[in-house]
């Protein structure tokens, strides 16, 4: 009984641990724990940009990804979503340089700067919304007509059936989306750098051109944290937000 | 008597497919707390015909009345919540358990937490599934059938006089099914709703419904109640519908009371045995049925039991097997008559009080009719 009451707890504990171990081990290897502390003002600085950049394009991405998404399922505009879908689907293949170097290379003819952190957020919005547009779509077209048709049948309006019905139960797709793009987002960021756009990236680049290990991995390890964060906190999101009736079971096993 | 549904040439054409009138000039009256069954093969329209009372699909001409009310002048949304929806698939919310599922139009209709809690328990005890396990359960966790009685429960939620039931039983193994028919019939006798329930079942339309509604290619071919239809099929069609068996149908269909002859000869229990053997000779019958002071029954004599010394019949009385309550089939009764030896069937109450007797040759008579 004792024992396994322990052993969730011990299998949550164990990649923590090694993380940190881990995490450690690179720091005191490199000297990058030396630059840190040395430098820990333009950490906390450059931390700072990269959340942001992460946190406003990801809310960005959201929204207009799962209003999109739900717009193309309504009547009246279901004969545009093959299109949109196929503008999502290879825009979602434009590899993540590419999307910077379009910013930087795009907004100046639109007579907008292609340097700074608008045009990096602009850059990392468009990667991330195609998943959660997608997702959306899907999902929502996944609903299952005889629950829609009971809905209607029952008395629902259409706002009360996309709000009480399609979405919740779509939820879960919806969140796959967003898991995708908050990998995309936290993967692109550091690239934000090399168009201006700040944060970790900084010193990640820096690393490499000095072929300073130690500023590198100051740099590269806080931004595998924070993707790793970022997944959790969403895993733990969805556990709340998703109904009990249709979370993958694995999510019952450890209730 | 009320007539809560009526029907005034109600037609559907479908756009994009004009040819064909997928209902054409339907009429009929259903009078309140009865069920209509709709039956008829694949593509007649029973579908369409339902779908068009509650305006899921919009009626290309023709009238239909709901109480008295065309239902094209009332608001859609407030007519289908006031409207008991089945549809043949379930479509139980996933998203929701059992009691949310049940919640739905209650909620919609402002009713206040208490009172939708108390009904969902109510109508879980309806269907016999105990609340406390069954309320917080997600549609996933419960069997087909158990959903489906779900889905009945939450068509019932507001208690609306009108049900429209789309196959509700279609998902569902024989066995199953036949047990949630009559457990159906059961609470439908408690609650008196006026309901259309389409099936392609013909055994289960003469069973469920008070008339069935027989539609062919969108035509209504004969609407009737099972008794009729099966004794006056209107055409062959018809006829080859309700199949080669239609008398082994009505035996289904008929209850033992119809048929049995009331008030047999009895002998109460304290009489001597000298009394029943006069009686034996006067009625010139085989056995007497013995009962006790409230008509229960107790056994049955005959000569040879009489032959042995007593002063009482209740001494020689001599068990039997051979009876059923009044409401079983006369299908059932039949082949209760060749099981047992007694030759005849005695027809029960629940209190096992004798109420009359039933042979084949009584059968005979009434499917003669
Ligand atoms: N949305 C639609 N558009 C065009 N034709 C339709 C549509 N729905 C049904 N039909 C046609 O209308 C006719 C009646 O269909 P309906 O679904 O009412 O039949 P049904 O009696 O319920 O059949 P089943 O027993 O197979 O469920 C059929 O010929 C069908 O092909
Ligand atoms: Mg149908």
């Amino acid at each position: 009984m004792e024992a396994r009451a322990f052993s969730p707890v011990l299998k949550k504990l164990i990649p923590v641990l090694l993380t940190i171990i881990i995490v450690a081990g690179l720091y005191k290897f490199y000297g990058a724990w030396a630059y840190t502390t040395k430098n820990l003002a333009e950490f906390f600085r450059l931390t700072w940009e990269h959340l942001v950049l992460v946190i406003i394009s990801m809310a960005a991405a959201v929204t207009v990804g799962v209003g999109l998404g739900t717009l193309m399922t309504r009547k009246g505009f279901d004969h545009l979503s093959p299109a949109i879908m196929g503008v999502v689907n290879v825009w979602q293949s434009v590899p993540s340089l590419g999307v910077i170097a379009l910013a930087y290379g795009f907004l100046p003819l639109l007579g907008l700067s292609g340097i700074g952190v608008v045009p990096a957020l602009i850059a990392l919005f468009f990667h991330a919304v195609a998943p959660i547009v997608r997702n959306t779509y899907a999902g929502i077209q996944a609903v299952s007509k005889d629950v829609i048709e009971a809905a209607t049948g029952m008395g629902m309006n259409p706002k009360q059936i996309l709000f009480r019905i399609e979405l919740p139960n779509a939820l879960p797709v919806i969140m796959g989306g967003v898991r995708t793009s908050t990998a995309i987002i936290v993967g692109t960021a550091p690239l934000a750098f090399l168009i201006g756009g700040g944060g970790l990236g900084f010193w990640i680049f820096t690393g490499i051109a000095l072929m300073d290990m130690g500023i590198m991995v100051a740099g590269a390890v806080p931004v595998a944290l924070i993707a790793m964060l970022a997944d959790s906190a969403l895993a733990r999101t969805e556990k709340t937000v998703v109904s009990k009736g249709i979370q993958a079971e694995e999510y019952q096993v450890a209730m | 008597m009320n007539i809560m549904l009526k029907l005034e040439n109600v037609t559907k054409i479908y756009p994009g497919a004009e040819h064909i009138k997928a209902v054409d000039e339907l009429s009929f009256d259903l009078p309140e707390g009865e069920i209509c069954t709709v039956v008829g093969p694949s593509g007649c329209g029973k579908t369409t015909a339902m779908k068009m009372i509650n305006r899921l699909i919009p009626l290309t001409s023709g009238k239909i009345y709901i109480d008295g009310q065309n239902v094209n002048r009332l608001d859609t949304i407030e007519l289908r919540r006031n409207i008991g929806y089945v549809i043949q698939n379930i479509g139980l919310f996933p998203n929701m358990t059992i009691a949310e599922n049940i919640a739905v139009v209650p909620k919609m209709k402002g009713w206040d937490k208490n009172r939708i809690t108390e009904r969902a328990e109510r109508l879980l005890e309806l269907i016999n599934l105990p609340p406390e396990e069954f309320m917080d359960r997600y549609p996933r966790e419960l069997s087909g059938g158990q959903q489906q009685r779900i889905g009945v429960a939450r068509a019932m939620a507001t208690d609306p006089p009108i049900m429209l039931m789309d196959e509700p039983f279609g998902a569902i193994d024989p066995i199953n099914r036949d047990h949630l028919q009559n457990e159906f019939l059961r609470i439908q006798d408690k609650v008196k709703k006026t309901i259309v329930f389409v099936t392609h079942d013909i055994d289960e339309a003469i069973k469920m419904g008070d008339k069935i509604c027989l539609l062919k290619a969108g035509k209504l071919v004969q609407f009737a109640a099972p008794e009729t239809m099966l004794t006056e099929p209107a055409n062959d069609f018809v006829s080859d519908f309700l199949g080669g068996d239609r008398t082994l149908k009505r035996l289904n269909l008929l209850k033992l009371k119809a048929a049995m002859r009331p008030d047999p000869p009895v002998i109460m229990e304290e009489e001597s045995p000298e009394k029943a053997k006069a009686m034996l000779t006067e009625l010139k019958v085989d056995n007497l049925i013995v009962v006790d002071a409230e008509k229960r029954l107790l056994g049955y004599v005959n000569h040879e039991a009489l032959e042995k010394e007593a002063d009482e019949v209740r001494k020689v009385t001599r068990p039997t097997d051979s009876f059923m309550p009044a409401s079983s089939s006369l299908k059932d009764g039949l082949s209760e008559i060749f099981t047992h030896d007694l030759g005849y069937l005695i027809v029960v109450d629940d209190d096992k009080k004798v109420l009359g007797v039933l042979n084949t040759e009584d059968i005979r008579e009434i499917l003669r009719r």
